[in-house]
């Protein structure tokens, strides 16, 4: 019966029910349908943040921290030597590459650019450049003087795959070296900045260029990114332990644009769920306190028959619970089948800061869906609390005098 | 008719027993006195008709012996229980367990059907499943409308809807039934139907009932009949020689 009832009184006026839970669902609907596209694209810009700087990078904290002086920073090869045994004794680390990264003046002909210089191992998956090559080669193996250029820095020095460009740079002890490099291909990446200012060449050339055996920072693959922050924390401990001045950094620490980005889009959430649950809660506030004023004499006969203030409360609580929840499991559905459309109609946009086109995608998950769920439910059952309230206070006699 | 009033008042304390009961309403500055000192008694198995006309207090002394209103003065006793100091929720379990309550308007929860209407006691009580049909079923079929068990309240007529508001007053076996106008709302022939049911059961069940009117054939099927005026009960114990106006 505690469940009959309300179950039923949700049926006295079906019409006015059902534009309810079409509010309440419509709600739910749009909350699920924009944070599954939300997620979709945190997502997209996640993956090409770790393309960036690999799932956590290893190096010195005056690198991250940029409070180097000079080359201080540089990790010898005896150090990488260690911090590769404590990298492959965890199962959770798939791969790993070192790196040099520099400063350099880019010049060809008369056309002079800065660009920032990094050295990888060609070949080695942790840090695999050649995927994004869309002109030329990526980089051998066995290649030496070889360069891979960021498709907007190439168009801006006029470059092909098969020219040269000079590369001037310091070395570490201070002193000028310049060497021409062949330009292998030409990569394009998701991240704009990275296009435009990118070269990648051999780790071995870089470190000739730079007159030294060091790399700056060790990049880390992990089998789930959902894992980073845990292994990020054990590694950092690791290295600590044993004595190397180094620390470990997740892609998220490392990239302030992710970072701000995420932060944006928690704020957008919030503002989305918010505003949500303030639509939901005042149109059922209005229909429910109708509702409920409707039926006070019924309040009266059930306080006359027996029923506690309390039971009165719970039965118009309980009618306001169904309602979210009925309205609530169609808001997911009819997001369910909005996201669907959105997927399969193949809308081309580009998420902010990256240069290729994606489809628009909507993620549809559970974790995008409890949520949108939970503040729908409870907008509609915080919109009964007072109606519901007042019902089971009022007099015995007084609501039996009702019209 | 008097061996049954022995049978039912045998070592029993009264039903429900009123002193120098009064109630004001405050209208602003203005004060009403609807009841001014009433001392009323009913022994179980009584059948009290209380008489008067519109504004009487009738329906304020009513409201009283149903503990849905708690009185400016005096005291209601019910089943020799002292109501004044009860909370609310205490009062809600006393109308539940001792007073059964038939309105004139039938006050039938129109989502549920005859059956869920007079099972609702029950289920306040919580009574268990196989208790609660029986019992409901036996009643429903004691108001003859054992095959209209399954139609919601639109769908019965007013008579039949009365029937269903009586099963539910006794439903839960309580000491006392009121019954606040119960035939204003019918025609004269289902009222008819309607009070000699009520005599019935008051004599198959020995429970006391209260019947406020201001219908003067009501008085006629009253053991005992009362008149109020002016919030004073005028003919204080008088006992009506016939029992059924047939």
């Amino acid at each position: 019966m505690w469940l009959r009832l309300p179950l039923r009184s949700l049926l006295r006026n079906p019409r006015r029910t059902a534009l309810t839970l079409a509010i309440i669902a419509l709600g739910t609907a749009v909350s699920f349908v924009v944070i599954g596209f939300v997620a979709s694209s945190v997502a997209i810009i996640q993956k090409n943040t770790v393309d960036q700087f690999g799932n956590l990078e290893i190096a010195s904290p005056s690198l991250f921290d940029r409070t180097a002086t000079g080359y201080d920073y540089l990790i010898p090869a005896d150090r990488l030597a260690r911090v590769t045994v404590l990298l492959r004794a965890d199962p959770r680390v798939t791969g790993f590459s070192p790196q040099l990264s520099f400063s350099g003046l880019a010049v060809v002909g008369t056309t002079t650019r800065v660009v920032r210089a990094t050295g990888l191992v060609p070949g080695n998956a942790a840090l695999d450049y050649n995927a994004f090559v869309v002109e030329g080669k990526g980089l051998e193996p066995t290649d030496t003087d070889r360069v891979l250029v960021g498709r907007t820095l190439a168009t801006r020095l006029g470059l092909r795959p098969g020219d040269y460009l000079s590369l001037t740079v310091t070395t570490v002890d201070g002193a000028y070296n310049v060497s021409p490099l062949k330009v292998a291909g030409i990569f394009r990446f998701s991240v704009s900045e990275v296009e435009s200012q990118q070269i990648y060449l051999p780790l071995g050339f870089a470190q000739t260029l730079l007159a030294t055996d060091s790399v700056d920072t060790v990049v880390v693959d992990l089998r789930a990114v959902n894992e980073t922050n845990a292994v990020a924390a054990s590694l950092g401990q690791a290295v600590a332990s044993a004595g190397l001045p180094l620390s470990a950094r997740t892609y998220e620490v490392l990239s302030p644009f992710y970072r701000d980005l995420l932060a944006y889009f928690n704020v957008l959430f919030g503002f989305l769920l918010l505003a949500v649950g303030v639509l939901v809660f005042f149109i059922v506030l209005q229909v429910t306190t109708m509702s409920f004023l409707e039926r006070t004499r019924e309040v009266g006969t059930v306080r006359a028959l027996g029923t506690t203030q309390g039971g009165v409360f719970r039965l118009f609580l309980s009618e306001s619970a169904l309602l979210g929840l009925f309205g609530g499991l169609l808001g997911l559905v009819f997001g369910a089948l909005l996201g669907s459309g959105f997927n399969a109609a193949r809308i081309a946009w580009q998420p902010p800061g990256t240069v290729v086109p994606v489809f628009l995608t909507v993620t549809l998950s559970f974790g995008g869906a409890w949520p949108s769920f939970a503040v729908s439910w409870m907008a509609t059952v915080l919109s009964a609390l007072y109606p519901a309230l007042h019902a089971s206070r009022l007099r015995v006699v007084d609501a039996l005098r009702s019209t | 008719m008097e061996q049954e009033d022995a049978r039912c008042q045998q070592g029993e304390a009264a039903t429900v027993e009123t002193k120098g009961l009064k109630k004001v309403y405050r209208f602003g500055h203005e004060e009403v006195q609807a009841l001014r000192g009433v001392d009323f008694k009913v022994d179980r198995g009584d059948f009290t008709v209380i008489n008067g006309p519109s504004g009487s207090g009738k329906t304020t002394l009513l409201n009283l012996l149903a503990c849905i209103d708690r009185p400016t003065e005096g005291e209601v006793r019910i089943d020799g229980q002292n109501t004044a100091s009860l909370s609310e929720g205490e009062l809600a379990a006393l109308r539940r367990q001792k007073i059964g309550l038939i309105f004139q308007t039938f006050n039938l929860i129109p989502v549920l059907s005859a059956f869920e209407n007079a099972e609702y006691p029950l289920l306040l009580a919580r009574v268990g499943r196989a208790e609660r049909k029986r019992r409901v079923a036996s009643l429903l079929e004691a108001v003859g409308l054992a095959d209209l068990s399954r139609r919601r309240p639109d769908d019965l007529s007013g008579g039949q809807r009365q029937r269903v508001a009586v099963a539910r007053a006794l439903v839960s076996d309580p000491k006392l039934v009121l019954a606040d106008e119960p035939t204003a709302n019918l025609d004269s022939d289902t009222a008819r139907q309607v009070m000699e049911l009520l005599r019935r059961l008051n004599e198959d069940r020995c429970v006391a009932f209260v019947v406020v009117t201001h219908d003067p054939a009501v008085a006629g099927y009253a053991r005992r009949a009362v008149r109020i005026h002016d919030g004073r009960l005028l003919e204080g114990d008088a006992r009506v020689a016939s029992a059924t106006a047939s």
